[in-house]
């Protein structure tokens, strides 16, 4: 018997890895949420059914599929969330949440010792109350994720923080890394790159810093310095997104990845393994041809 | 090796079959597993599937020889290290028989 970490054979195509964004519902409006153009009641009706995720992910897993994000809008704001993610822990995905944190009370704390994740993911946008609830547009949302972050730690629980660069927020970056820094074993991530609104819409993209901004960020940090050293040295790998990893809106429709939703194939109407194994690989990425991988195109398109 | 022990699987592990490859992931991980699988070879996947609470080392090992051409001494010996392995990680645990062991 052998402990790793990652599996070491694995076919070229293999439906290893789901990123399913299970509501786009949330109780806050971060300002330069791409979901949140769809956290509408007329939309959120529309949403998978509880009974239908929990079919879709018994026929993942029969497909193989070990890891599972659960992402959002806020995948806690979900009725039945803990329902669909106790599902999957006992199936036996190794199941990461992408979290805002501010539904993490002591009972939901709980829950996620009873049966914790692979990871939970939370996104701290700010080091002071002001920054962090102008971007998130909700009075008492820091202070609540700061408790829950407490509360998740003090359970043992495999927590990461992460936040977006934004203009909002960027004198913070750093005492936000500190802050993490400062507890026990507790990764930072830093997002630098925006998206559109599912909409089309470009809200987010004004809260954008310049690439001079964002360098002068790195180079404050020797870590984030050194990570935006390797990825301008590195040799950008063609997208395999649909290769080993897909995406699944609230919708139920699956996709190549998050950044790609062109194309969809409706799990509602269809199987898991009809559209992983025979519709996925037709859908259309520019980024899979090299003549065609703009830089900053690709970096953006990666999940 | 105990050839008349029986084993019963912790229900806190589940066995996923991904691409081939015999995985037990914890449920109820802790910080230091929290990324951790423990993928089983092909005698260790058999040898899981067999164990079930009620059957002896000792039966499980015969069906084995029945149905494998492998000799009972190297079974004896894969499976010990397998045993330790899966005792190690309380993946199996041995049943206490009030009436005593069946094999």
């Amino acid at each position: 018997m052998v402990r790793l970490a990652k599996l070491r054979f694995l076919p070229d195509r293999f439906p290893l890895s789901c990123q399913w964004e299970i509501t786009c519902r949330c109780n806050l409006h971060c300002v330069m949420c791409y979901t949140d153009c769809c956290n509408r009641p007329d939309l959120i009706r529309q949403e998978l059914n509880s009974g239908e995720i929990i079919r879709i992910l018994d026929e993942m897993a029969d497909a193989g599929t070990l890891e599972l994000c659960l992402t959002g809008g806020e995948p806690l704001s979900r009725p039945d969330f803990f329902s669909i993610y106790e599902y999957a822990v006992q199936r036996g995905f190794l199941v990461t949440v992408f979290t805002n944190a501010t539904l993490i009370t002591d009972v939901e704390a709980d829950r996620f010792a009873a049966l914790p994740p692979h990871g939970i993911e939370i996104s701290l946008h700010g080091s002071t109350s002001d920054t962090f609830e102008r971007i998130t547009q909700h009075h008492g949302s820091y202070h609540r994720c700061l408790r829950a972050i407490r509360l998740l730690l003090d359970r043992h629980l495999p927590v990461v923080l992460k936040a977006t660069a934004l203009s909002l927020n960027q004198h913070e970056i750093l005492s936000i890394k500190q802050y993490a820094d400062s507890l026990d074993s507790v990764p930072f991530k830093l997002g630098q790159e925006l998206r559109p609104e599912l909409d089309g819409g470009a809200g987010p993209f004004q809260y954008a810093l310049s690439e001079e901004e964002l360098s002068e960020l790195n180079r404050k940090d020797p870590r984030l310095s050194e990570e935006a050293c390797q990825r301008s040295r590195a040799e950008l790998p063609l997208c395999r997104s649909g290769m080993q990893r897909f995406h699944i809106d609230a919708y139920g429709r699956l996709q190549l990845c998050s950044g790609n939703r062109r194309q969809g194939y409706d799990l509602r109407n269809g199987s898991f393994r009809e559209g992983f194994f025979e519709t996925l690989p037709t859908f259309a990425c520019e980024h899979k041809n090299p003549e065609h991988s703009a830089l900053l195109q690709l970096m953006t398109h990666h999940e | 090796m105990n050839l008349t022990a029986v084993y019963m699987k912790n229900p806190e592990y589940i066995q996923r079959d991904v691409a081939g490859e015999c995985i037990l992931v914890p449920i109820r991980r802790n910080l230091t597993e929290s990324n951790s699988i423990y993928v089983l070879n092909e005698t260790g996947a058999a040898l899981w599937q067999r164990i079930d609470g009620t059957r002896s080392l000792r039966t499980i090992t015969d069906e084995f020889a029945q149905e494998y051409d492998v000799t009972t001494e190297q079974l004896y010996h894969d499976f010990q290290t397998l045993l330790v392995d899966l005792l190690s990680i309380h993946a199996i645990d041995e049943v206490t028989l009030a009436d005593g062991p069946t094999g």
